[in-house]
């Protein structure tokens, strides 16, 4: 089911189509009733802890391809910060705190503390980043993310409802995998 | 399938007869002695009275069914299909039933502890959310999420009666032990209403801290109100509607439940169990859980704490005396158990017509 997604190349840029419907004024940690959750994993060919080093830097997310420029404070420490401009210079933006950071394991946990629905349509979003052992020396890597959909009130429009927040998180994480196992691949 | 409301009553007192795998009439003392007697044969013993019973009813909202968990052994009895993404519980043992609430489609059930088949059930408007239920007057109580208001419902057949006014964003409910009145956590007012059962009128409306979700009702009978916001528990007194005091607690507490002089909170940022004395109001560690913890319970006589873990679609069971999890039960996907999800067996009989 998770297999079942956006056309991936367009990514976060295509969720700009969405177009936005009048919102009722409420408080900014309104969300719907069910919150909603996926992991996504990937086999990477490459040792857990080469994967780690392009991956466990909470400060640099270029090797996700929606990304153009990471900028934050803080480095990998508790409540650092990090703002992800996407697609390119000038691009909508997603900013987003540190919550849980440990390098033995190799995982870290962030949350979204801003993001407009038309760029992903979700919110109170939180999620997890781990790289574990894999098959053959390789590594398995996990993205899972929890969130409610964009839309807070009650009978949401469909490009904000429960299966659009899911489509969109689950784009956005198979790009991300697909683009570690292509640059582990190459090795 | 539906039951007249006189069906209800006369299956009201879940009875599993003992006897019919008769060995020595001596009772055994010893819990385990007992566990293995019947995990072996498969069947209660003539002697069980004295061998109390605890179950759990996590609603899986991701998966849209229940989990009826006997907590003794630490299996799961029963998947019960709950469509619609429930989420609000509430088990009520005076009525012989237990409740969900599946906001989804917007659907309040009843169904039968005995047989866990569904009784009733009802189409709401709004956002269902919350349920608790009235063992004296056998009402039902359910928040409206969007509509700041309260469904009162007949506990037998469901029908929707009449409303309280709630504030913005009601979600956890509870009602006091002797039915006379009933807490709504109103989360986007930032307060607790207070409404008297009797005269069904709004008693009382108190500030607590920011966006308040769940809450319980301690052993001495005073609110604890788990605020998302603020990271905190606010103590209140029902009946004089005065603020006690504040609790500090982990990350976006959730659920509130209470064992041996202390109170436990479920952190769902912090992956924890927050632990304070109920004496003092201070804090006194964390335990760590599963991911996302939600729903909180005690069961087996205040002996253990049942937290639900939505993340890693498992309960995890500690020890409130000693402070460390015991060990986990697995349930279906997204464990919520919003409300009082706990049947505790005196005599022992088991729910869910067991064989």
């Amino acid at each position: 089911m998770l297999r079942r997604l956006l056309p991936v190349p367009a990514l976060f840029l295509a969720l700009g189509m969405f177009a936005v419907p009048l919102l009722t004024p409420e408080s900014a940690d309104a969300h719907g009733p069910t919150r909603q959750k996926i992991t996504l994993t990937a086999e990477v060919a490459a040792a857990p802890e080469e994967v780690w080093a392009a991956i466990g830097n909470f400060q640099d997310m270029s090797w996700h391809p929606a990304v153009h420029e990471t900028t934050g404070d803080g480095g990998n420490e508790i409540d650092a910060t990090r703002v992800l401009t996407l697609g390119e210079a000038g691009g909508p933006t997603i900013s987003e705190v540190l919550y849980k950071y440990n390098s033995d394991k190799m995982t870290y946990s962030y949350r979204i503390t801003d993001v407009k629905v038309e760029v992903l349509p979700v919110t109170n979003y939180s999620s997890h980043l781990t790289v574990k052992p894999g098959k053959n020396g390789g590594s398995l890597v996990e993205w899972r993310g929890a969130f409610y959909r964009g839309y807070p009130n009650n009978d949401p429009p469909e490009n904000l409802n429960d299966e659009a927040a899911i489509a969109a998180v689950s784009a956005v994480y198979k790009a991300g995998l697909d683009a570690l196992e292509a640059r582990f691949s190459a090795n | 399938m539906r039951l007249k409301p006189a069906s209800l009553q006369t299956r009201a007192a879940p009875v599993l007869t003992p006897g019919f795998c008769r060995t020595s009439g001596r009772p055994l003392r010893l819990r385990f002695l007992w566990l293995a007697f019947v995990t072996a044969t498969g069947c209660l013993p003539a002697f069980a009275p004295a061998i109390a019973g605890s179950f759990a009813f996590v609603t899986n909202q991701n998966s849209s069914d229940l989990s009826v968990l006997d907590l003794e052994q630490r299996l799961e009895l029963r998947r019960i299909p709950v469509p619609g993404k429930p989420a609000g519980v509430a088990v009520a043992p005076g009525l012989g039933a237990f409740y969900t609430v599946s906001p989804d489609s917007k659907t309040v059930r009843a169904f039968s502890l005995i047989t866990c088949e569904e009784i009733a059930s009802v189409k709401l408007p709004g956002g269902p959310t919350g349920i608790a239920v009235d063992p004296v007057s056998k009402r039902v109580f359910v928040s409206d999420w969007y509509n700041a208001r309260i469904f009162v419902l007949h506990g037998s057949d469901l029908k929707w009666v009449s409303d309280l006014p709630a504030g913005s964003a009601p979600a956890g409910l509870v009602v006091s032990a002797d039915g006379s009145w009933l807490a709504s956590a109103d989360r986007d007012a930032d307060q607790i209403s207070i409404f008297d059962l009797d005269s069904m009128t709004l008693k009382a409306r108190i500030d607590v801290g920011v966006r308040p979700f769940g809450l319980n009702l301690d052993p001495e009978g005073r609110l604890h109100v788990a605020n998302v916001g603020t990271d905190t528990v606010t103590v209140v007194d029902p009946i004089t509607a005065e603020v006690l005091g504040t609790v500090s607690v982990g990350a976006r507490p959730y659920g509130v439940a209470f064992a041996g002089g202390k109170g436990f909170t479920t952190d769902q940022y912090a992956d924890t169990v927050s632990i304070y004395s109920l004496e003092t109001l201070e804090s006194l560690g964390k335990i760590d859980v599963g991911e996302y913890p939600e729903g909180i319970g005690t069961a087996i006589n205040g002996e253990l704490l049942v937290s639900t873990n939505w993340f890693s679609n498992t309960v995890s069971l500690i020890d409130p005396h000693e402070q460390v999890v015991l060990g986990e039960i697995e349930t279906g996907d997204g464990p919520r158990a919003f409300g009082h999800f706990i049947l505790e067996t005196p005599t022992g009989e088991r729910p869910c017509a067991p064989d």
